[in-house]
């Protein structure tokens, strides 16, 4: 909760700061893929919300959970299910509390290698950061390709997680047809933000 | 003899009427339809700015309220933007803050006329899913009323 608090002052932060120092996109592209010899499981959203502020490197990301689409409607049906159990109960305030939790998936971070934000080159860069998946946050630190520009900055990153690590419990009869680690692969192209 | 000829033959048939429920009902359940939130009754109709001032005061009342809910909101129209994949979003009442009603790429094409008639600074009804607030609140596979 406090976490949240923090996260949501930051983001307005970040958006009240000096001008042109803000690049944002709110269609930016988020998948992942969990693997197995007895199925390949890949959901996406282009309905990722992210910030990078070149004046300080630090980069936020955000998703909600419901806008992955995956192959099939069961697997939605069931990968939803996973983070809306909590509903139930929904008079309860811990419920709720937990339901908005839940509903997102963010990442809040720096980009800790040195970057020239005018070269237009092409850096691949190491980002760390706190990645929050239904309601457990984790540090944990990424590789990103970044390509600066006055104009636009497009970047990828890409991260192997642990469902388990994030209180994510996968049913035994599923259990062999989901991977012990999932990657998830992010891609945007960020435009200068305008107040 | 007959009659039990006749009793084996129904029960028979019982028995493989049941194996062709049984397998079709399993392959439905694995190939299921998705959910078809523009045949749905709305749970709740709303006003964009009823729904950012739900959210703003009480996020986690208005997630738990509102999160996987067929709403039909309605809204001035601030932007309209097309993705990479052909989808649309409208964005209702205010750019970054917010109601984005997202209409995918197949509801974009068979909604092509109702579409056509809703410029920046109208007056837009959609219906879709709540998914819940990052910055803006996001609405997604949404029809025009």
């Amino acid at each position: 909760m406090n976490k949240l608090i923090v996260f949501s002052i930051l983001l307005l932060a970040f958006i009240n700061a000096g001008a042109q120092s803000r690049f944002f996109t709110k269609d930016a592209k988020i998948n992942f893929n969990s693997s197995t010899p007895l199925e390949d499981i890949i959901a996406e959203s282009n309905q990722a919300t992210t910030i990078i502020d070149i004046n300080n490197n630090e980069v936020a990301f955000s998703v909600l959970i419901t806008t992955f689409k995956f192959r099939r409607a069961l697997m939605e049906e069931h990968f939803n299910e996973n983070y809306m159990e909590s509903s139930k109960p929904k008079e309860s305030r811990e419920a709720a509390d937990k339901m908005k939790d839940f509903s997102k998936a963010k990442f809040k971070g720096k980009i800790i290698s040195p970057i020239d934000w005018n070269s237009e080159k092409q850096v691949i860069a190491d980002v760390k950061g706190d990645l929050t998946i239904h309601g457990v946050t984790k540090e944990v630190t990424l590789k990103a390709q970044i390509t600066p520009g006055k104009n636009k900055i497009i970047a990828a990153a890409e991260i192997k997680v642990i469902p388990q690590d994030y209180n994510i419990a996968i049913p035994s009869a599923v259990r062999d047809k989901i991977a012990k680690e999932v990657t998830i692969k992010i891609e945007a192209i960020y435009a200068p933000y305008q107040q | 003899m007959a009659k039990k000829l006749k009793t084996f033959r129904i029960i028979l048939w019982i028995f493989l009427l049941g194996i062709v429920v049984g397998v079709s009902g399993i392959y439905y359940v694995f190939n299921m339809p998705r959910r078809n939130v523009s045949k749905e009754k709305a749970v709740y109709t709303l006003e964009a700015k009823q729904l950012i001032s739900d959210f703003k005061n009480d996020e986690s009342a208005a997630t738990a309220k509102y999160i996987d809910k067929a709403i039909v909101v309605k809204g001035e129209i601030k932007i309209i933007r097309t993705l990479d994949n052909h989808s649309m979003v409208f964005s209702l009442e205010d750019e970054m803050e917010g109601v984005s009603c997202t209409i995918d790429s197949a509801d974009v094409v068979t909604n092509e006329s109702k579409l056509a008639a809703l410029t920046k600074g109208s007056t837009g009804t959609f219906k879709g899913r709540c998914s819940g607030m990052l910055m803006d609140i996001q609405v997604i596979n949404c029809v025009p009323e």
